[in-house]
Formats: C-alpha cells, structure tokens, sequence
C-alpha cells in the first residue's frame, strides 16, 4: 500500500476546509468500498458494550456502516455520522441512525449512559476541535455515564509506519472504479497509486492525527468532570474509558 | 426514525437556547407495520430515562393519544406496555420534518434517516 505522507504545514485551508476535503469528502466518495472492510467488531468496544447494564441508552458517534449498534438487543443504542452514504449504509441494515456532527451533536444534555467514538477523534485537524469533540460527547452523557475513546496511535507496529515528527498524515484509501461488492480486507489494497488499466485506480488522502503514548489521556485529563477508567493500547490504536464525574 | 430516538433529540442551531425541546413533526409519513417483539424489562427500564411530558405531546401530536398525562410507574399493566413498546420503538418516522419552536429550524427526515446536519452559518 502507499504511504502515508506528512501534511504540509504550508496547506492553505483552515482546519474545517482540511476536515472537508480529506475526511468528509473521501468518506462520502469511499463509504461502499470502506463498509465492506469493516465488519468485525474489535474486542475492546465488544467488551465495553457486552458490559453495559441491560437497558441502556447511548449514542454512536461515527457510526460508520453501524457495526456496533446491533450487539444486543437488550439495550438502544442511536447511531450517527457525519457521512450520508454510510448512514444510508446503516440505516438499510436496520440501525437507529442519522446524520449529525460530533462538533454539535443534536442531543439534549445528560440522557445518555453510554458513548462510542471508535476511530473519529483523529480525523479532527486540532487539538481545540479535538477536545471540543469529546466535550460534546460529555455534554450528552448523564453524570456517571461512560464514554469510549479509540484513535490512531503513532507507536503502530503493523505495516504502516509513522514518523513521530510528523503526528499529521495523509492515509491514502486506494479503490478501484469498478471495485465489486465482495468483502475485503483494506490490507488487501492494491499497491500502487498508478492507474492500472483493468478498473481505474484511486487514491483518496484521508487526514489523520496520529497520538502518541499518553496524549489523549492527557487531553481528556484537560476537561473538566472527567475520571479516566480505563487506559490501553489494542489493534494500532490507544483508548480509554472516560467516566463522566458529578459537576458538583 | 423511532420515537425513542425523537424523544433524545434537540435542536442544536446556533444561539438556540430556549422552546428549543422537543422538536414538532410536520407532515410526516409514518410507518407502523413492522411489530417488533415486546420485551418488557425492557419498555419498564426505558421509563426513567424518558422526558415523559415531550413523549405525551409528540404522540398527541401524531394522534396517538393513549399516554396518561403521569409517567406510569413500574408496576405497569401489559396494555400499557404494549401502548409504550408501539409508540417508542414501533412508529418509524420515514418522511416528514422536525421544526423546533425556538427558532424555527427545519431537520428533514427522509427515507426513516433525519439529517440533523446544520450549514456552517447556523452552527
């Protein structure tokens, strides 16, 4: 697969017009070919959710195709992201779904136990949208609720290789024209960025802020009513379990 | 769109503080066909975690008029809980819009999915 490649710190776009054209753009361009690579829950959120009492009510936000929401019956679970045509992906397969942004989420405050945000912190271009991502998060969870935290990490040992000077990368998604629906793995992406010449090939830049040990801990620690639960590295990716404290 | 979801929601435009709960539907297309099993525990546990005045009014306002004006407690009668399950979790919302009675804003419900998305002027 290609490489990733450092952002230019020279780019000419405020950090909404970089969240446009590298994340939102590319996911709604991506979604069909990007769902069928995610169907396997990661055994971290499985775990969060198998554990939560019996009815309750939580959000997910940045759903994706919903791979989450159906776990358990016994429990509601309301699904969301920010790209339409992983929503439609959603909703089809019977998720509870919509479209919103995690900047402003469009939830009364304090009604929910739980939270995911499973791989989306790190598409947010700074560290002040980064935090007001989760303090909106917090805003919607009751006093007690728990949300769970899960970004890209720098220290990945997999195939892809970061380079701590450059914690702001370009991940290239590369799709054929003519991919067909039949699952497959994003490892399994072909290789170059040339155009091949059965299916034309393309390369989408996805942005990603890649964190290093200890800094969303570090970010979460920042905002006020917050106790961290739980703390780990799994699957290239750092987490946490933030529980959300009492304002008195 | 289920009812239980509705009765989460809130409109989050810019400077929009007040009326701003629950968002009013208008015009639209409701789907009831689909019976999913009634759990209970399940519909009892919810109870709490309702705001039960906006549930009563948005029902009403679908002409779904079976909630008693109190929130029942949790020694409900079976009728009840079927009343309950097929409000919150059996009235899908496929068309129509959400207009809050704040500001005015309109949130679009098509094909059962709301789009809650607001342009960068009313954020």
């Amino acid at each position: 697969m290609p490489d990733p490649i450092p952002v230019d710190s020279q780019l000419a776009l405020d950090a909404e017009e970089k969240e446009e054209r590298y994340v939102h753009q590319v996911y709604e361009a991506i979604a069909g070919h990007f769902s069928q690579t995610r169907y396997k829950p990661w055994p971290v959120v499985e775990q969060f959710v198998q554990a939560l009492p019996k009815g309750a009510v939580g959000v997910d936000v940045g759903c994706g195709n919903g791979k989450y929401l159906g776990l358990r019956p016994d429990i509601y679970t309301i699904g969301s992201d920010r790209c339409a045509s992983l929503v439609a992906i959603a909703g089809e397969r019977g998720h509870e779904v919509m479209c919103c942004d995690n900047l402003s989420l469009p939830y009364a405050s304090e009604r929910f136990d739980f939270a995911l945000s499973i791989a989306v912190i790190h598409h947010f271009t700074s560290p002040e949208r980064r935090a007001a991502a989760i303090e909106e998060l917090l805003r919607v969870l009751k006093p007690g609720g728990q949300l769970l935290i899960f970004v890209w990490a720098m220290e990945q040992q997999g195939r892809r290789k970061f380079d701590p000077a450059h914690p702001d990368v370009f991940v290239p998604w590369v799709t054929r024209a003519n991919q067909l629906p039949k699952p497959q793995r994003e490892e399994d992406a072909p290789a170059t960025t040339e155009a091949a010449g059965e299916g034309e090939e393309r390369v989408y830049q996805r942005y990603y802020h890649l964190f290093v040990q200890g800094e969303l801990d570090a970010l979460v620690e920042s905002l006020p009513h917050t106790r961290i639960v739980q703390s780990g590295y799994d699957r290239d990716n750092w987490y946490l379990v933030v529980a959300k404290e009492d304002a008195a | 769109m289920r009812l239980l979801t509705h009765n989460m929601l809130q409109c989050h435009a810019r400077g929009c503080t007040t009326r701003n709960y629950p968002l009013r539907f208008e015009e639209v297309r409701l789907d009831t066909e689909e019976k999913t099993e009634v759990n209970p525990d399940f519909i009892m546990g919810m109870l709490p975690k309702l705001d039960w005045a906006a549930l009563r009014t948005t029902a009403m306002q679908l002409g779904m008029t079976e909630l008693p004006e109190q929130a029942p407690d949790t020694t409900m009668d079976e009728a009840t809980i079927h009343a309950l399950h097929a409000i919150l979790l059996d009235t899908r919302v496929m068309e129509g819009k959400m207009v809050c009675d704040g500001c005015g804003h309109v949130y679009r419900i098509k094909d059962g999915v709301a789009n809650m998305l607001l342009t960068e002027h009313e954020v």
